[in-house]
């Protein structure tokens, strides 16, 4: 046989690249199928969130955040635990970020809450002494884009198996079911739901007085999708 | 003389001069450098000439030598090759490479292997040992000062710096209760797991002024709430308090185990509380913070608990 391949390099090389990717696949292959199968415990973004992840990607806040906690002591005092694979299963694309102008926020939904982000998103130097965060005002006049995120849903629930309506393990041994709409309407109605509970916790009143009226501004929006960063 | 002996003494004769240019009578050759000098000096003059003398012979060993041996039955285009013997070192070296592997498969990279999550693994738990010894018996100032700076950490963010809430963003810890938080807790009720059991206050439909054999009225929550935020000082919104509150929360305002926390002072027990179940009430939530360790909840308990006795 190595008479027979000595004579054709096309092969040969086919051979060679074979037996030297077969290591790497055999150690590398199982490993990444395991590691990026969700995390128990992980859930899907519900409609609102998914807006929210929209404002956030819109509004550039992985150029300054990362969403990636190293394993190092150091990142795992302040941030909480270090960030696992599957953790980003449902994240489309992952927001890992490379730089950090800002702190991480992986787990930002652990040590921060509705009230903190209205006030640090109206003026962040009031509750950060010092900090250079612009102020992102625009979040509390713009509506958000509940439709899109209903679309990218019903998306990635048909072409990637997104386990919508599905119950979902949780690490307490519970378990926890992310519904999705079967129309726009009602997804919209939904997400307006959760709006109302997110808007409940907030004193700016226009954004009170949107949301009463059926609106969802994309301040709401983006402090469910924080706070369920956890 | 061989062409190519006469290049390699051309060779070396050109890089001496050279060396003594560069160098000049630092490198000692003008006999004022010191004796490390000379001997890189001479060291580099060594290494040249037997450069130029070893290069030399393989050059002329190409030149000259021929081979020889038996050829092998395979031959490509021509070009065939001798059934040389291989060399003892080279079989010492591929034998060596097999026990090598063996032993690498087996017990080299098992137990050797790195992995990232193990040196973190390693790294923290080095450090919490240290952390433990160095802070097993701390004294006051030690306590006070490990929780100020685990303070400025985790809770200045909203807290700010100062305790104070920064303007109402938070709660101001120099003191138990604001007069707004009063009012927001016996209007709404209050279950904050205060005291680690699920006993909630009841809200203004549930508290009974005993006084007047009624139901609280609005008068009497302003009173009370000035009277708790006061600190239970002075005598406006004290009867209010007895006959409404103190039933549970005590004459003093000291609360009772299992029943009411204490609404008088902060306390450290109340603050750890507060810390791993996190608290809703008139200014919004705050979140519970469990990635401390024993020693700094301790800490932060008893410096937060402080700053309301200021």
């Amino acid at each position: 046989m190595f008479h027979w391949l000595e004579k054709r390099p096309f092969f040969f090389a086919v051979a060679v690249f074979v037996v030297i990717a077969f290591a790497g696949l055999i150690e590398i292959l199982p490993n990444f199928a395991q590691a990026s199968r969700p995390v128990i415990g992980t859930k899907p973004y519900t409609t609102l969130e998914l807006a929210g992840r929209h404002v956030y990607i819109k509004n550039s806040c992985n150029a300054c955040h990362s969403q990636l906690i190293r394993p190092f002591k150091s990142e795992t005092d302040r941030y909480g635990h270090y960030s696992l694979s599957g953790e980003y299963a449902y994240d489309r694309p992952f927001l890992w970020g490379s730089k950090r102008t800002g702190p991480d926020l992986m787990r930002v939904g652990n040590y921060r809450t509705t009230d903190w982000h209205e006030n640090h998103m109206k003026d962040p130097a009031a509750v950060v002494p010092g900090s250079i965060m612009p102020a992102y005002t625009w979040l509390f006049k713009n509506t958000a884009d509940i439709d899109t995120a209903y679309a990218e849903q019903l998306t990635v629930m048909k072409a990637f198996a997104v386990p919508y309506n599905k119950e979902l393990p949780m690490a307490d041994g519970s378990k926890a079911t992310v519904a999705l709409a079967d129309t726009v309407e009602a997804a919209r109605a939904s997400a307006l739901e959760e709006a109302k509970v997110i808007a409940a916790d907030m004193k700016d009143q226009d954004v009170k007085d949107a949301v009463a009226a059926g609106q969802v501004p994309e301040i709401v929006a983006l402090v469910a999708y924080l706070n369920s960063l956890k | 003389m061989n062409k190519t002996v006469l290049a390699a003494i051309i060779v070396v004769i050109a890089m001496l001069g050279f060396t003594y240019v560069a160098v000049g009578s630092a490198g000692g050759m003008g006999g004022e450098g010191d004796w490390v000098n000379k001997l890189a000096v001479l060291g580099a003059v060594v290494l040249v000439i037997i450069t130029a003398f070893v290069v030399t012979k393989y050059v002329r060993q190409m030149q000259n030598d021929t081979a020889g041996g038996k050829l092998a039955d395979e031959n490509w285009d021509g070009i065939g090759e001798y059934k040389n013997e291989l060399p003892f070192g080279w079989a010492v070296i591929f034998l060596g490479a097999i026990i090598w592997a063996i032993w690498y498969f087996l017990a080299g990279y098992p137990v050797n292997a790195y992995s990232q999550i193990g040196e973190y693994n390693e790294e923290v738990a080095a450090h919490d040992a240290k952390f433990e010894a160095q802070f097993a018996n701390m004294d006051d100032a030690t306590l006070n000062a490990m929780g100020e700076s685990v303070f400025i950490v985790q809770c200045a963010p909203c807290h700010g710096l100062q305790a104070d809430g920064m303007g109402g963003k938070a709660a101001d810890l120099h003191q138990r209760l604001a007069e707004k938080s009063v009012k927001h807790v016996v209007m709404n009720g209050s279950s904050n797991n205060l005291l680690g059991t699920s006993m909630p206050m009841p809200d203004r439909n549930g508290l009974m002024n005993t006084n007047t054999n009624a139901l609280i009225t609005d008068a009497e929550i302003d009173a009370v709430a000035k009277y708790v935020a006061g600190g239970l000082k002075g005598t406006e919104g004290a009867s209010v308090f007895a006959g409404a509150c103190a039933a549970c929360h005590g004459a003093d305002g000291k609360g009772m185990e299992m029943v009411a926390p204490n609404i008088a002072q902060m306390s450290p027990s109340m603050v750890d509380m507060v810390l791993h179940h996190g608290k809703k009430g008139a200014i919004g939530q705050m979140p519970a913070f469990t990635n401390l360790t024993a020693v700094q909840y301790k800490a932060l308990d008893a410096y937060v608990a402080s700053l309301s006795k200021k």
